[in-house]
């Protein structure tokens, strides 16, 4: 066939595989699939960390990501996965798996690789109270992506009911670390938050599907979160009045304390005692009374027929 | 009647009135918004009920948005009730269509306590005599003040709660730390002490107790008859037909 007729054929051919960019990436997840999906349980790796082998497929599909191919983030592993993952790595990933290598000792690289899509993002949770503590205080405990939206394999759109930050469930990825005591402790953070924000207003009209109170994000803000001693947080001192004025117009300086996630102070403590007391005492006297009005009725009307005025 | 028979015993009428128009419409208002605001508030005081019922029963009260709504309106149509009714009273003082009188007065009185301690010892049969009351028994009179103890405590937090920005301008700078915890414990304990308080006493008292069953009817006619007077507030009774006491004896 001659050289030029050949052309007509492919140049076609070129531009449909063009319009179809998924479908390569795609065929690639799905060799890595072909064992990862059915593969189950962890192994130990050289360094003695867990790794999870498996992938549940058709989570993976219906996840935000499922059009990336597996070595879009794991780019290591590109060439022969298992004896030589050592495929070139773009610069700006390699800095920030270099950062968080603590953190994720098996694959940094595949961490920092979220950096090549949501690079703003990144960029800001790096620089947030959250980054820093990876970052230069060199703990493993600050949160990155993976801790609050799960693992990437699965990340569905924060509208889902399933999402980890969506408002079904955010207060409670929060809690993992904000309710832990352990945690609390090490880095003096408040106490009280998960319980105080399930007693407030918030809490319990989240509790019960209201739309639009705020959860932990609304207010202390979401990757950029900062230390509440940090005057450029959105819950420091008089920042309050523009946070909780995106939902309570006109929220001046009385009404701002109003949501705290402190313990209650001794005045409402003991005000609520003596209310306590007073509920007490009222509900003993006529539930007494209406029990012992009600038995000597019965017993006037059995014994003491006709007997009374 | 003729004039002639005002110097014998002055004729019995079937019933008398107890509680003219406006306080019957006053307590209407008042049930209709107590009702509302009990059903949308229990659902948000215990909304982590087992079972999310609470989401459940606050979806049956249109959404938590519309519940607060509700909630909301209610509350405030309660308190222009009960200033209504204070606004009545004085009316009803300053142009002396009601005066005080120790027999006709809701106003709690030391007799009030030794009725109580009256009750208490025929109900144990320690005494064979209850307690004789005048217009108001001591449960009417608790069922009254409760009303007014409600509004101040209730009342006023929850007025604060729904309206913060307002509030806020009279609330000294050194509350404001604890202000908001303080009012929102006060609205929800003594909530919780109001509807109980209803549940038992009032409920009980008007509605369930053998001789009111289902429900005393004064609430909507406003007329008690005077078999019922006699029998329940004697010494009312005596006080407005002092002759036909006499004749009956």
């Amino acid at each position: 066939m001659p050289y030029k007729k050949v052309i007509f054929f492919v140049a076609p051919l070129m531009v449909l595989a063009l319009l179809l960019p998924l479908s390569a990436p795609a065929q690639e997840s799905a060799n890595c699939l072909a064992c990862h999906s059915s593969m189950k349980g962890r192994i130990k790796a050289v360094s003695g960390n867990l790794i999870e082998l498996n992938i549940d497929s058709e989570k993976f599909q219906a996840s935000v990501h499922s059009s990336l191919a597996c070595t879009d983030c794991h780019i290591k592993f590109s060439d022969n996965p298992h004896t030589s993952p050592n495929a070139p790595v773009p610069q700006e990933v390699l800095a920030i798996s270099a950062k968080i290598s603590k953190k994720y000792p098996i694959d940094p690289v595949a961490a920092a690789a979220c950096v090549q899509c949501h690079d703003e993002i990144y960029k800001k949770v790096l620089e947030s109270v959250h980054g820093k503590n990876i970052t230069q205080k060199h703990q493993t405990d600050g949160a990155l992506c993976l801790d609050c939206h799960g693992s990437p394999h699965y990340i569905v759109p924060i509208g889902n009911p399933a999402a980890l930050m969506g408002r079904k469930h955010q207060v409670e990825t929060c809690g993992k670390c904000h309710g832990n005591k352990a945690l609390n402790e090490k880095y003096k953070m408040e106490e009280n938050v998960m319980d105080s924000f399930e007693e407030s207003f918030h809490g319990r009209k989240l509790a019960l599907g209201h739309t639009k109170v705020p959860v932990c994000a609304s207010c202390h803000g979401a990757h950029d979160v900062k230390s509440m001693d940090d005057p450029t947080s959105p819950v420091f001192g008089n920042n309050r009045l523009q946070t909780c004025g995106k939902c309570h117009k006109g929220a001046n300086e009385k009404f701002i304390p109003a949501i705290t996630h402190k313990l209650p102070g001794p005045i409402p403590y003991y005000t609520e005692k003596a209310l306590i007391f007073l509920v007490l005492g009222v509900f003993t006297f006529i539930i007494s009374h209406v029990l012992l009005e009600a038995f000597s009725d019965i017993r006037d009307a059995i014994f003491r027929k006709g007997g009374h005025e | 009647m003729s004039q002639s028979s005002t110097t014998t015993a002055r004729e019995i009428p079937k019933e008398i009135e107890r509680f003219n128009v406006t306080f019957r419409i006053q307590h209407i208002i008042m049930f209709t918004t107590f009702l509302l605001l009990s059903f949308t508030g229990w659902g948000l005081k215990y909304a982590y009920a087992p079972g999310g019922v609470s989401s459940w029963w606050i979806r049956v009260w249109g959404g938590p948005e519309t519940a607060g709504i509700i909630h909301r309106v209610a509350g405030v149509t309660m308190l222009l009730d009960f200033v209504w009714h204070v606004i009545y009273l004085f009316y009803l003082f300053g142009t002396k269509r009601m005066t005080i009188n120790l027999k006709t007065t809701v106003i709690p009185l030391p007799k009030d306590v030794f009725d109580v301690i009256k009750n208490y010892l025929y109900f144990f049969g320690l005494s064979k005599e209850k307690a004789r009351f005048a217009k108001y028994s001591y449960a009417q009179k608790f069922d009254y003040w409760a009303v007014f103890w409600g509004m101040f405590i209730i009342g006023f937090s929850g007025f604060s709660l729904a309206f913060p920005m307002l509030v806020s301008h009279i609330i000294p700078q050194f509350a404001t730390s604890w202000i908001w915890q303080l009012l929102s414990i006060m609205h929800s304990d003594e909530a919780l002490l109001a509807i109980v308080f209803i549940l038992f006493w009032h409920f009980y008292n008007e509605h369930l107790k053998p001789e009111n069953f289902p429900m005393s009817w004064l609430w909507i006619t406003g007329k008690i008859s005077t078999d019922t007077l006699k029998h329940h507030h004697p010494i009312e009774y005596e006080m407005l037909f002092p002759d036909a006491n006499k004749n009956k004896d």
